[in-house]
């Protein structure tokens, strides 16, 4: 009797938090998976000129978007549009299709496209950029909805966009801007995601919330080792550095990123070689290295490499669900950069360069 | 008498053995299919052509029923 009662609390306690279902999302995302363009496939729309890459995309899982925006853009644009709106659409489905804590864990994952949107709109603001292109840049994958993201964006100033902001979560840091502070408030809009991240994660006791906080801090490493060597490269005094990095990273903890950010450009570079990045980062990273753009296509494959291994390790978990934001994400970014890249004519070879495969 | 009394039926015995292996064989059917068919489903809502394949994975943790009933015929 008293094991039928427990087993009765059991349920009930798992119904008022909402079970998770695991085995339903996972599937249908590897499902999804299965629908993303293989590797080949970039290769192909290389020797393809714009039109014929038009063509194609408007074929693919893209159809419905590009058929849907076609009344309203045409050409480059009309791509990008389908392309953000149809990354919004995925993720917004993910945190449809989930229950429970999986639910909860998926939002607040993809509170990082709010955070996107918002910084966009006030650097849209800044710069005056015009509304299109502000529009063209927001990626409604969040909380927040692409109607609302676009009243935003047409708001006179960054004062009236603050204020509509003004029930959520950000507004308290949202509210120092004065309009000059702009990158002090999008690293603190950084760090606030992480935290409320980590916050979500708690302290991880089952394995595979284990290894979705070691995805996580090992993309923060990935972030701050960027973000080192854009720093060390551009020549940025140390005390600025210490503003822009991220806690709660999984090899390099904010203590040792101080001890290396003193060092000279090519010490600062031998000394990162014990770390377990250095094999993504090691052909390129040279004392008299040029650009950092082969380095970061780099480091962004480790990433995806890690989700991909990690995700075979607890297959009923968020991991491979992560795996397959991260891999849509990079899709979305490679045809980016293949139709932009297109478009103002560049070299094949910078493409191909620029491209995470 | 007295000790007759207490002996139950052995037919009644069998048949609670028999009722036994398929109700719990069948509730264990249950759990080990719930998980496969929210998997099978959500494949197949990304993926038609996975049906056949969603099904025969699906009742596949149908042969534990199989071998409960199996078992209840042997007995009674």
């Amino acid at each position: 009797m008293r094991l039928f009662q427990r087993l009765r609390n059991k349920s009930s306690s798992a119904t008022s938090s909402g079970g998770s279902n695991y085995a339903y999302v996972t599937a249908r995302v590897r499902a999804m998976k299965s629908n993303l363009l293989p590797k080949e496939t970039y290769s192909r729309l290389m020797n393809m000129d714009l039109d014929e890459i038009t063509r194609f995309i408007g074929e693919t899982q893209y159809k419905q978007d590009v058929d849907e925006l076609a009344r309203k853009f045409k050409g480059v644009d009309l791509i990008e549009h389908a392309l953000n709106r149809n990354l919004a659409v995925t993720f917004s489905k993910l945190i449809d299709i989930s229950e429970g804590e999986l639910n909860y864990l998926i939002t607040e994952y993809l509170k990082n496209y709010d955070i996107w949107d918002i910084k966009t709109i006030l650097r849209g603001k800044y710069y005056n950029a015009t509304l299109e292109e502000i529009k063209d840049n927001l990626v409604s994958a969040g909380q927040l909805k692409y109607n609302f993201l676009s009243e935003l964006a047409e708001k006179e100033s960054y004062e009236h966009v603050i204020d509509t902001l003004s029930n959520t979560d950000y507004y308290p840091i949202l509210k120092n801007y004065d309009g000059t502070n702009l990158p002090e408030i999008e690293n603190q809009l950084d760090k606030l995601y992480y935290q409320r991240l980590f916050n979500a994660i708690g302290t991880p006791k089952s394995s595979d919330r284990k290894l979705f906080s070691k995805l996580i801090r090992t993309e923060i490493d990935i972030k701050n080792i960027k973000t080192m060597f854009r720093m060390k490269k551009e020549g940025v005094e140390d005390g600025e550095l210490e503003d822009l990095v991220l806690d709660g990273g999984l090899r390099l903890s904010l203590k040792e990123i101080n001890s290396l950010v003193p060092l000279p450009f090519a010490d600062f570079i031998n000394s990162l070689e014990k770390y377990p990045y250095w094999d993504a980062i090691s052909d390129f990273a040279s004392p008299d290295m040029e650009s950092l753009v082969d380095l970061e296509t780099s480091l962004t494959k480790y990433s995806i490499k890690s989700a991909a291994s990690f995700s075979h390790e607890y297959p009923l978990s968020i991991v491979p669900i992560m795996d397959y934001m991260i891999n849509k994400k990079n899709e979305v970014n490679n045809l980016r950069i293949i139709i932009r890249g297109k478009a103002v004519n560049l070299d094949d070879e910078i493409i191909r360069n620029q491209l995470v495969i | 008498m007295v000790g007759e009394e207490a002996i139950m039926d052995p037919a009644g015995l069998k048949a609670i053995g028999a009722g036994l292996a398929v109700g719990l064989t069948g509730l264990a059917s249950g759990i080990a299919e719930k998980d496969i068919g929210a998997a099978a489903i959500g494949a197949m809502a990304e993926n038609e052509g996975l049906f056949g394949k969603g099904l025969i994975l699906t009742v596949i943790p149908e042969t534990i029923v199989i071998f409960g009933l199996v078992v209840a015929l042997l007995i009674s």
